[in-house]
């Protein structure tokens, strides 16, 4: 796109979309809007690990929990303001991320993402055992019952993460060498990276806005459990949304969310007759997706536009693609 | 409480015995295939099913049902695996994690289809050796063995005897070790890698299935098993280092031994806390298992 | 042509304008009721008990034409929102049930997490729910105005029990205890363990455990122990599994007490004659003589009727619980007198209503407390203790309600 650098593009589609609560004000579809971008951004962050950087992280969502529960703590025991203790969160989730992350990032593959899982079903037991987190009651926050403010502050998060990402890994050269690490991670050591410090780096890079997204979670549910916030459920459907919309981009797993979010929710309000077939046909939907698409739908779609482009000009698929 | 030890020790290698059946097959399929199925707990909770199913027509005990239950799931595995070769083989996207995510959509697809048919009660299957115990005690030593668990540790290391004597002995073993070690080359010293290949898929579902007929007699069944015995599988064969089946005993009966120990002489509450720390820990220090030979 | 398209927006417009003044104005000839409950989920076993409930008292209200105002009888319809067993769909569903479906009221959720979650949202758009089920203490500790429960907290049931085996001549003196980490198994272990020690046992072991523990350790570890008594909180999977576990190690103690799902026709079928003379504890049976003065005259006509439209599912506690709260919202509407859709003022004083209410109905009488521990719950119900007897669950305490003698101690399971 020539003119306008992409990242004001970028500040523009967020601010249309920031319009909307203006206008909208139904809360039930403010409810939807603020989980619809609280998905966004879980799979966006999911998608840092596992597309650019090729390690499947299977308890991502230990960051949200993380965050979620520190944010909690701090409001009900510290009576800190929300905002502090949202951030806060996403501070605890990053440090989280530094602390386990230099030992287990020297897992690769299956290794890792096992790894990772129980390292998320080890905090999920903390959780429940321990007396200030309020065990398997879970901690119940002060309500502030405003659908406008959490669907703007929701924005505001994922927003802010969109474009930090963009910066890194579309623009920088951080996300070339994270990808080059994807593709051959003994091989970027020949070329001078450092693959160790680099995947660190990323790792606390998709923790932090997932520990912040889990603090504004906490606030706006005011009620968080174990099972609600460490479960399995959270990684599960980032990583559906994430594989639906295309890895390796930051546009797919946001496509990804918001086909996922509508499909799951329209399924959910108008169909709960049918709701136990809403696990077959989930299932069936990500096993066909994996097999007719598995660069995800935006994968399919840039797959064709290229391919198009190469046609026209008559151009070589990968002269086409720019690479 | 020293008394309590050989029990300790007997339940623990007991309980790994119980591990030791979920995961053996993975373990194979991982290692020569290098798929990580998502619905390993699926085939074992179809099979518990079927065990179950059995028992009411026929009124014969379900451990009866073994090799037929065997025959037919084998079966429905080597129908399936060229679907999952396909995803394995895509050029595009990446190979492990597509068949990961693939298997964990048909994990999803099992699992709600069971839900649906076979609705969400549980469910316990009875055999001739699911309440005889084995007791001895002489002055301040006793032990309790329960049979039928003892008949899952047996039955799980029969069937690893046999997959031992399988790929180190038959021709077909061969066959598949060269297919699990390089299968380009495999293939051009003339192994038929798609028939192989579908043979293991097929011995794995088999085996996984018997297994679900040993659950539901041991502990019980319902539509929703599967996550927690996928869980245990995972890191049975993370720990023995997958692909490496030799090790998957051993693993087994660690992750059992810890956790009775911990039962009878710590605070049970953290148990699976201490269990996954555990792993976690040993993962970081022997990062391809803990015999260093998993691929 | 663009002037044709500037009128049709207009008239669209003012269309949507004179909808949005003149709707909520109009009189509606049914009652919304929302139901929230976990129609999917790890939850949906017993979120399906609910809600067989509730549309049991939905069908058999408008069967004799509705609930009766000022002369005019409205029928009722319920609006259903699944929660999905999670907090954040049932604050959602909550929204949705309020603010677009502008419900009367709510029949509320199965579990405890979902019933907090959604609690607030209520309070926000001050509509009344009442939950046929949820029985954590949690909930009322946190005293919402616009929240009831029809069964009584899980400490009121399970400290009677405990005091009835007590009171055995040749009682169990030593326990050992145990419950799940989840909200409803932890709070009645505690329960257990609490009266225990208040009324003389001696409890040797008291532990919380991780979801679905293979308890053989546990056990082999009790059976040295030689206890009285064991008694377990858990779900149902976790109950049939602790009972095969004490056969496989072939231990016997004197009485095994667990609590929900012990009634459950699943748990007798999966354990045969394993799962005789257990003990459980419960606010409702088929046989208990009630005398409904609102909907079904009995107990037993409830159990009719219930298995006349479900057959394979006869009726829990639970299931009683919740058509119970559809008959408590049915009294207290005919008692407000006021035509549907209620306004925020009429569904104030709903509340104020449902907090002097007491009425006896077939599940027993429902008479919300107004203060201390059990706000809002269903303080003024006789807990019974159930014993499985011949495959089916039987009354065995309190004496005005027993259908049958207490077997103690429990026989052998090698002798059965």
């Amino acid at each position: 796109m020539r003119g306008r650098p992409a990242w004001m593009w970028i500040l523009l589609v967020i601010a249309a979309v920031g319009a909307v609560p203006a206008v909208m004000t139904d809360p039930f579809f403010l409810r939807l809007f603020t989980e619809a971008l609280m998905w966004i951004g879980l799979a966006i962050t999911w998608d840092v690990m596992a597309g650019y950087t090729g390690y499947l992280n299977f308890g991502h969502g230990v960051f949200f929990g993380v965050g979620a529960y520190t944010a909690a703590l701090l409001i009900i025991r510290a009576g800190m303001p929300f905002g502090l203790a949202a951030a806060l969160g996403g501070l605890v989730a990053g440090v989280v991320a530094l602390v386990s992350g230099w030992p287990t990032l020297r897992l690769r593959g299956a290794y890792f993402a096992i790894g990772t899982w129980a390292l998320n079903r080890a905090v999920g037991q903390l959780a429940l055992v321990l007396e200030i987190t309020g065990g398997p009651d879970g901690m119940r926050l002060p309500p502030f019952l405003r659908p406008q403010f959490f669907a703007w502050v929701m924005l505001a998060v994922v927003g802010a993460t969109f474009l930090a990402l963009w910066l890194l890994l579309e623009q920088a050269p951080f996300g070339l060498k994270l990808k080059a690490i994807r593709e051959d991670e003994s091989g970027s050591l020949a070329i001078g990276l450092n693959p160790a410090r680099l995947k660190l780096q990323a790792f606390v890079l998709s923790a932090v806005p997932a520990g912040i997204i889990g603090g504004v979670y906490a606030y706006w549910i005011t009620f968080i459990d174990p099972s609600s916030t460490l479960g399995d459920l959270i990684t599960d459907q980032a990583v559906v949304m994430a594989i639906f919309g295309g890895l390796g981009t930051l546009i797919g797993p946001v496509i990804g969310a918001i086909v996922f979010f509508a499909f799951k929710t329209y399924f959910w309000a108008y169909l709960s007759d049918y709701q136990v077939l809403y696990l077959i046909i989930l299932g069936l939907a990500i096993a066909a997706t994996v097999f007719f698409l598995p660069d995800g739908f935006w994968g399919a779609v840039t797959n064709r536009l290229e391919g198009r482009r190469a046609l026209r000009k008559g151009l070589s698929l990968g002269e086409a693609a720019g690479t | 409480m020293l008394a309590l030890l050989p029990q300790a020790i007997v339940d623990g290698v007991l309980l790994g015995g119980i591990y030791l059946t979920v995961a053996m097959g993975f373990s194979l399929a991982y290692g020569v295939l290098h798929v990580i199925d998502f619905a390993v707990g699926e085939w074992i909770m179809l099979g518990a099913f079927a065990g179950l199913a059995f028992t009411e027509w026929t009124h014969l005990d379900p451990l009866l049902s073994l090799p037929a239950i065997f025959v037919v799931f084998a079966a429905v595995g080597w129908m399936l695996q060229p679907l999952l070769q396909r995803v394995l083989s895509g050029s595009r996207g990446r190979p492990v994690l597509m068949a990961l995510v693939f298997t964990f959509g048909l994990a999803l697809a099992i699992r709600g289809s069971a839900l649906t048919i076979f609705g969400i009660f549980t469910h316990s299957l009875n055999t001739a050796l699911s309440q005889g115990s084995w007791h001895v005690s002489r002055g301040s030593f006793f032990l309790t063995v329960p049979f039928i668990r003892l008949a899952g540790l047996v039955y799980a290391l029969a069937v690893i005897a046999v997959l031992n004597y399988l790929l180190k002995r038959t021709d077909f073993g061969l066959a598949v070790r060269a297919v699990a070690q390089h299968k380009e080359a495999a293939g051009l010293m003339g192994v038929d890698i798609r028939r192989t290949s579908a043979a293991v898929y097929g011995l794995y579902v088999g085996t996984s299935a018997m297994t679900g007929v040993f659950i539901g007699a041991i502990v019980s069944l319902n539509a929703s098993m599967g996550p927690d015995l996928s869980l245990f599988a995972f890191f049975v064969v993370v720990l023995a280092g997958m692909g490496y089946l030799a090790g998957a005993p051993w693993a087994a009966f660690l992750l059992g031994l810890i956790q009775s120990f911990f039962l009878i002489y710590f605070n049970p509450s953290y148990v699976l806390l201490a269990l996954f720390t555990i792993l976690y820990l040993i993962l970081l220090i022997s990062p391809t298992g803990m015999f260093r030979r998993g691929v | 042509m663009k002037r044709q398209r500037w009128g049709v927006v207009v008239a669209v417009t003012l269309a949507l304008c004179l909808g949005l003044i003149v709707g909520p104005a109009m009189a509606a000839d049914e009652f919304k009721i929302g139901v929230i409950t976990s129609l999917s989920g790890d939850l949906a076993t017993g979120g399906s008990v609910t809600k067989r409930g509730y549309d049991l008292w939905a069908k058999a209200v408008n069967a004799a034409g509705g609930i009766e105002i000022k002369g005019k009888k409205y029928p009722v319809r319920l609006v259903y929102g699944d929660d999905q067993s999670q907090p954040a769909q049932a604050a959602s569903a909550a929204e949705r049930l309020a603010a677009q479906e502008k419900v009367d009221a709510v029949l509320g959720p199965y579990a405890s997490g979902t019933t907090i979650a959604a609690a607030p949202v209520l309070e926000k758009y001050k509509v009344p729910m009442i939950t046929g089920s949820a029985e954590s203490p949690l909930i009322w500790k946190q005293k919402f105005r616009y929240t009831f429960g029809t069964i009584p907290p899980v400490n009121f049931t399970g400290s009677a029990v405990i005091k009835v085996l007590a009171a055995l001549p040749q009682g169990p003196k030593t326990a050992v205890i145990y419950g799940t980490n989840d909200t409803f198994s932890k709070a009645t272990a505690e329960a257990f363990q609490a009266t225990a020690e208040q009324v003389g046992i001696k409890v040797l072991r008291f532990n919380i455990l991780p979801p679905k523990q293979d308890m053989t350790p546990l056990m082999s570890a009790a059976k040295v122990l030689n206890p009285d008594l064991i008694a377990f909180g858990g779900h149902d999977e976790e109950l049939v599994n602790l009972v095969k576990v004490l056969t496989q190690i072939n231990f016997t103690p004197k009485a095994l007490l667990m609590h929900y799902g012990v009634t459950e026709p699943a748990f007798a079928q999966a354990l045969g004659k394993n799962a005789n003379q257990v003990l459980g504890a419960s606010v409702w049976t088929s046989s208990i003589q009630t005398k409904g003065s609102i909907g079904w005259p009995t107990a037993k006509a409830y159990y009719d009727s219930a298995v006349a439209e479900y057959p394979k599912d006869p009726p829990d506690y639970t299931q009683a619980a919740s058509t119970a709260a559809g008959l408590v919202f049915q009294a207290a509407l005919t008692q407000l007198g006021a035509a549907p859709p209620l306004d925020e003022a009429s569904r104030t004083k709903l509340v104020e209503i449902l907090e002097k209410l007491d009425v006896q109905t077939f599940y027993g009488r429902v008479k919300f407390a107004t203060e201390g521990d059990y706000y809002h719950s269903n303080a003024g119900l006789t807990p019974l203790m159930v014993q499985i007897l011949d495959g089916k669950e039987a009354v065995v305490a309190p004496p005005e309600s027993a259908q049958a003698k207490l077997v103690y101690p429990l026989t052998p399971w090698d002798k059965r």
